[in-house]
């Protein structure tokens, strides 16, 4: 069993604290995927940390809605945000079960991660081959979500995983991105992250 | 491996492709529910998560009926795992549905959060005589012609997340969130 964190009221916004759960939940969802089909302990196991940290954000915002509503149509209009919260929350925790499918040795037919590998084609993991034009790049200058609509959700360096990696993050040779987005974009980004595509389209 | 077991796992997976799609399709069908407030769109969400049902049940029954061996047991287990994830996904889906039709109104940190450019959401229904018809979305570039981003496509009881390669026919109901004036662009294009 995790230890499970204390938690004290912080003062920060339903706003940002809704908008972080709405935008992790969905982050999990594909990262959990990702794990599945990769068979990637490390990457299972941090999405389940991940839900941990959900959950505790699901707390805070609890605490922050109730201090925030002062008459009757501010709790009818908040309790929407709670509602909305809340299944954000069952998201996460949907993303954990697919993860635990991983850390527990369950697993999932090799040929079913093969077949699916084809069709899924909004998610695609690659590793950074030493000639990429990538390497040494910041995410941010490399502008992926404008040029192709891609987005790199995770990189994996050494032993860890950057989940969500910074705009400031460097690129380096041997990284394995895991990235998702348009299909065409993803294509091209694949080909780019192998070195195979040595020029950045506008 | 033989061809015939091939061809089964083939199945699975299409199957369970079709269930993730619907599935997601209704996150984001149930965003856009709430950011404009659409009861219509809401209604879609609950109507697909009875539909995601049916899917799922179907889904099972066929990775049961599969015939694999005590050995594999394990992977097959993680296969109905995953499809209870996405039913658990729809369901969740379906409560932020809910809200809206509830008559809720959305707090405008809901609307923040999710943080769309668009104004408005449509539904067009596919002419017999409109150009769209039996071209893919890759070719007609409905974004680029009307500003409007289709969300989803339905068509009779099925309901597609569309991929650029997906082909539009006659008779589909076409659901596209963007700017006002896009809207009758758009209603032009579907039935001219």
């Amino acid at each position: 069993m995790p230890r499970l964190e204390k938690i004290e009221y912080k003062p920060i916004s339903v706003r940002e604290l809704f908008l972080e759960m709405k935008n992790l939940s969905e982050l999990m969802i594909d990262l959990a995927y990702s794990a599945a089909l990769f068979n990637d302990k490390e990457l299972a196991e941090d999405v389940l940390e991940l839900e941990n940290h959900v959950d505790t954000l699901t707390y805070l915002l609890d605490m922050e809605i109730m201090i925030a509503a002062r008459d009757a149509e501010d709790a009818e209009a908040l309790t929407g945000v709670a509602k909305v919260a809340s299944a954000a929350d069952k998201i996460s925790d949907a993303a954990a079960d697919i993860a635990a499918i991983v850390t527990q040795n369950i697993g999932i037919h090799p040929i079913v991660s093969e077949v699916f590998e084809k069709v899924e084609e909004r998610l695609t993991r690659a590793k950074v081959n030493e000639d990429s034009i990538l390497v040494g790049k910041h995410i941010d200058k490399l502008d992926l979500a404008a040029r192709m609509g891609v987005d790199i959700i995770a990189i994996r360096r050494h032993k860890d995983w950057i989940i969500d990696p910074k705009d400031t993050e460097q690129i380096k040779s041997g990284d394995i991105l895991i990235a998702r987005g348009a299909p065409s974009g993803i294509k091209e980004f694949k080909e780019l992250v192998e070195g195979k595509l040595r020029k950045l389209e506008d | 491996m033989s061809r015939k077991q091939r061809k089964r796992f083939e199945e699975i997976v299409e199957r369970f492709v079709e269930l993730k799609d619907t599935s997601e399709l209704m996150m984001d069908l149930a965003y856009s529910s709430l950011l404009f407030n659409s009861k219509e769109l809401a209604e879609d969400v609950q109507r697909l998560e009875e539909h995601v049902d049916d899917l799922h049940t179907d889904f099972e029954l066929l990775v049961l009926s599969s015939g694999f061996k005590p050995e594999e047991a394990k992977d097959f287990l993680g296969l109905i795992r995953l499809g209870v994830v996405t039913e658990k996904i729809a369901d969740a889906a379906a409560e932020i549905a809910e809200v809206v039709l509830r008559g809720i109104e959305p707090h405008p940190v809901l609307k923040l959060a999710i943080e769309e450019a668009e104004e408005t959401v449509t539904y067009v229904q596919v002419a017999e005589n409109s150009s769209l018809a039996n071209k893919t979305l890759r070719e007609v570039q409905i974004p680029e012609e009307t500003g409007m981003w289709v969300l989803a496509i339905r068509r009779e009881n099925k309901w597609i997340r569309p991929k650029p390669y997906t082909k539009i026919k006659a008779s589909d109901v076409l659901i596209a969130s963007g700017y006002a004036e896009g809207e009758e662009d758009l209603k032009k294009l579907a039935s001219p």
